[in-house]
């Protein structure tokens, strides 16, 4: 970080799609050879991809780059750079797990490294979406196995020695006469130009590997119990400034006109930035900064001021517009039949990382480098660029540790950061106050949901379904061009399909507009969407005086994806011992099938007298496929159980004459250790051979779990999230 | 001003009244004390104050100048030789973002020092006002809890 000289933009490449469709790129340079491998996106998801690139949309750009870049240096060390970013969901060690042993190294001998946008490959996605290491298993494996060939092939040219011969060890290859040739021998001796196969080499079977489901340490911990590690927060340049940016009161605000003079004159103060209607301060230090910002003169054009009551009306299902996204046989005709329905609601929510929003941007005439705490690090590149009217290829984003990401982390940021810097002229750092992270993001939306279904007298569910009104998320950073493609958000609609194997099911979205920037929150739709129908399944249950667990299954198909979801339910089951009741308290039972990840929880709650609710445990099941760190896959689990307490039971912003009524965490207070459940996390393997997402899918069905364990314990049915003492003291105990 | 920090007296050009926290991160560069909220909720500033664990984003200059500041930069002995908390901390594998791991090791450290052997309850009561919003809370149970009991920390 302190060395600011830039590094040279990477390695050429070239590009080669194989016949089985392996996109592989070679470079060489300065005596390096480099492989890597794109993520295997079909044909359609590219051009998907490349729409939205046309469509000045922000969120994903075209890979261009590979996912994954070995470079093995002149001094025969490995180096896999990655562009996903390490927020804490371990992703670096997961996917150095898989790269080790298949390169068949030992784990010292391969260093990994963060990607930035002039060094290793580039991604179109970003790290979001619990994708990071089901995307890049196969990848890196192919592009581990093809480098140790290509280096094997030259070894055997080399020595005259046949390839098979050669034992692969950690500085090279020992011949049968025990002569060592090493990589960097070979790399320096290699006559002609390296040429990357055809096909990828055969990948080891998954049996053989040794890494691949052991418990790793991460890579990143040590340096973060030592304060060593460098967060976008933590940036510095040598000559380096401080900037903060004004903020609109209200949701509708528009400036009239500022006066600076106050501002200007305050201690500290460097410049000061006004570019239509961003309004920018620069000053030696950040308290300096912040103190000016707050002493800007701005008259508003304050627009409607809205409340609460006014959005949630708006978020209400019904009407024209509905867009169906799953059709199962027809229920209208079922609910000719007597059928049972409920409402449920879930708040606007913030992401709230512990680190705010931050990055450091060093703009020149010439070029800007920015160091972010970023997501999205690729597409930032051409964000900043246009901000700062710089060629993309001249910006280079850094991507630091984050310090929580949860779908905030998309590095706004560094667009304010970057105009400051250059109006003036120095490097200029931009960190958020947590006020602004609370008020000044983008939030979970609002959503209303409307389950309806019919059960007939064994228990079968006959009709099912789900009606959902929701803000964007996803749409909020697509234009709307792409949103029509797409029909429905796919954030909104993420955890919304009906897995139960009713013979009619549909699921219908509303689309939302609403005066309130919405967007990415940890999972996106699944726990909003499981709230809804995990609630609604246990109320269903109870309405045939069926166990919940014992509904479940007898709801569910035997296909391959129902079995492994009756598997986790079960394990839950067991490990929580459903059917027995502590005094005192009770459980509740939950799941979701997420992509290919199956998980089931239990919450074991007592709710006191003021209503207040305890969850003593959380007892999650989770099949997640070939789980790489089983250590780090359960910390994931035992996060998303803490994410889902303090979502059910705390989270919630709300809107008042219109703005967002939060100040700081007294406003948006997280849940603590003294309101932290204890957790057991299970991992239930079914022999699947390649992960699905973890970060993500154990967090959808906490909140139900919850509301359904207070049903168990109260006879009273919770249909709003947050949980509030309040809310469940005016809930209605069940006829 | 001078102050004492990690066993060295440091000058700073900086008034009785501005905080320690950014005095800490931004003139002296020792960012491993983090920002999270600015007014001592969270806990993520925690440093030591002639032991005590003191939230620096709401402490001025004046009231540490002569007393012994210790931050999280300060806990190791020499490069090598980690703390005992420290030690635990990676032995249980507790960070994940580790935004607030500073803050939390701090808190433990002076919190282990002054009751060595602590019961489950004062565990949760010393460490229950820092918040992870990773989520790392067994984990930093545990981690506390398997350092209680092995006597003195320092
Ligand atoms: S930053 Fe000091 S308590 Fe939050
Ligand atoms: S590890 Fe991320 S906030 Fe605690």
């Amino acid at each position: 970080m302190k060395s600011a000289k830039p590094e040279t933009p990477a390695t050429k490449r070239r590009w080669r799609m194989s016949r089985r469709k392996f996109l592989i790129g070679l470079g060489a340079t300065g005596g390096a050879l480099a492989i890597g491998v794109a993520v295997g996106l079909p044909y359609g998801r590219l051009k998907l991809a490349e729409m939205i690139d046309s469509g000045g949309g922000g969120f994903f750009s075209m890979p261009n780059d590979p996912w994954a870049w070995f470079e093995v240096g002149q001094d025969g060390r490995f180096t896999l750079y990655i562009s996903k970013v390490e927020m804490g969901q371990g992703v670096h060690t997961a996917i150095k797990q898989v790269a080790v042993d298949e390169l068949g190294l030992s784990w010292d001998a391969l260093t990994v490294r963060q990607g930035t946008t002039s060094k290793g490959p580039q991604d179109s996605s970003g790290t979001s979406g619990s994708t990071s290491v089901s995307s890049s298993f196969t990848p890196v494996r192919e592009a581990a196995a093809t480098l140790i060939q290509m280096l094997r092939q030259e070894a055997a040219v080399q020595t005259g020695q046949p390839a098979a011969s050669l034992q692969l060890q950690d500085d090279g290859f020992a011949a049968d006469d025990s002569a060592v040739i090493t990589f960097a021998d070979i790399i320096a001796n290699k006559a002609g130009e390296w040429e990357v196969p055809e096909e990828p080499a055969p990948l080891k079977p998954i049996g053989s590997l040794k890494l691949v489901g052991q418990p790793q340490p991460r890579v990143d911990i040590p340096d973060k119990v030592t304060g060593k590690a460098v967060y976008g927060f933590d940036a510095k340049l040598p000559g380096m400034k401080f900037g903060a940016v004004l903020r609109p009161p209200t949701l509708e605000a528009r400036l009239k006109k500022v006066n600076t003079a106050a501002a200007s004159a305050m201690p500290g103060v460097a410049a000061i930035i006004e570019e239509d209607d961003f309004v920018g301060v620069v000053a030696d230090s950040r308290p300096q900064a912040w103190a000016a910002r707050d002493a800007l003169e701005a008259e508003w054009r304050e627009g409607k001021l809205w409340q609460q009551a006014e959005l949630e009306e708006i978020v209400t299902v019904g009407g024209r517009g509905g867009v169906v996204v799953q059709k199962v046989g027809d229920v209208d005709e079922a609910f000719a039949e007597t059928a049972v329905t409920a409402d449920y609601r879930t708040p606007f929510a913030v992401q709230s990382p512990l680190e705010a929003q931050a990055a450091l941007a060093d703009v020149t005439a010439s070029g800007a480098r920015v160091w972010a705490s970023t997501q999205v690090h690729t597409s930032l590149q051409g964000q900043v660029a246009d901000a700062i009217g710089l060629e993309a290829e001249t910006v280079e984003i850094i991507p630091t540790y984050l310090g929580g990401g949860f779908g905030r982390k998309l590095g706004d940021v560094a667009i304010e950061a970057a105009r400051l810097s250059q109006g003036a002229g120095v490097p200029v750092h931009v960190g958020w106050t947590r006020r602004e992270e609370l008020t000044a993001g983008f939030l979970q939306p609002l959503s209303h949901h409307r389950m309806t279904g019919v059960v007939d007298g064994s228990g079968r569910i006959t009709a099912l379904e789900h009606q959902i009104a929701s803000g964007d998320i996803l749409f909020s950073f697509f234009p709307d061009a792409m949103a029509a493609v797409f029909g429905a958000d796919i954030g909104v609609t993420r955890g919304a399909h009906l897995i139960y194997n009713a013979p009619n099911r549909r699921v219908t979205v509303w689309r939302r507009k609403l005066p309130v920037k919405t967007g990415s929150w940890r999972g996106l739709g699944l726990l909003p969407n499981i709230f809804a129908i995990e609630s609604f399944m246990d109320e269903l249950a109870h309405s045939v005086r069926m166990d919940p667990l014992q509904f479940r299954l007898n709801n569910l198909g035997d296909d391959e994806r129902s079995r492994r979801y009756t598997a986790v339910l079960q394990a839950a089951a067991e490990a929580a011992k459903w059917g027995t009741t502590p005094t005192g308290r009770a459980l509740g039972l939950a799941g979701i099938m997420d992509g290919n990840t199956a998980v089931a929880s239990i919450a074991d709650v007592s709710v006191d007298e003021n209503g207040k609710i305890r969850v003593h445990k959380i007892t999650s099941a989770m099949d997640c496929g070939l789980v790489i760190n089983p250590d780090g896959a359960k910390a994931q689990m035992e996060g998303n159980a803490m994410w889902g307490v303090s979502a059910a039971l705390k989270e919630e912003a709300t809107v008042q004459d219109g703005r967002i009524a939060l100040n700081n965490f007294e406003t948006y207070p997280l849940l603590t250790m003294k309101e932290a459940p204890k957790v057991e996390a299970i991992l239930v393997d079914s022999g699947q051979m390649e992960p699905y997402g973890v970060g993500e899918p154990p967090i959808a069905p906490i909140a139900a779990a919850i509301g359904n364990a207070v049903f168990a314990l109260t006879g009273k049915r919770l249909r709003q999230m947050p949980f509030t003492p309040e809310r469940v003291l005016a809930a209605e105990a069940a006829s | 001003m001078e102050l004492k920090i990690n066993g060295k007296t440091v000058t700073v050009n900086a008034k009785p009244e501005d905080i320690l926290l950014w005095t800490l991160r931004d003139d002296l560069e020792m960012t491993g004390t983090k920002f999270g909220c600015g007014v001592g909720i969270c806990g993520s500033c925690t440093v030591h104050v002639d032991g005590e664990a003191t939230r620096a984003c709401i402490t001025p200059l004046a009231s540490v100048q002569g007393k012994e500041i210790r931050t999280i930069e300060g806990l190791a002995e020499g490069e090598s030789k980690l703390h005992p908390v420290q030690e635990a901390f990676i032995q249980e594998q507790v960070p994940q973002c580790g935004w607030c791991m500073s803050g939390q090791i701090m808190t433990a450290v002076s919190f282990l020092d002054a009751n060595p052997n602590p019961n489950e309850e004062e565990i949760v009561a010393a460490m229950g006002n820092n918040y992870c919003r990773c989520g790392c809370y067994t984990r930093i149970y545990d981690a506390v809890a398997s350092v209680a009991g092995q006597g003195e920390t320092t």
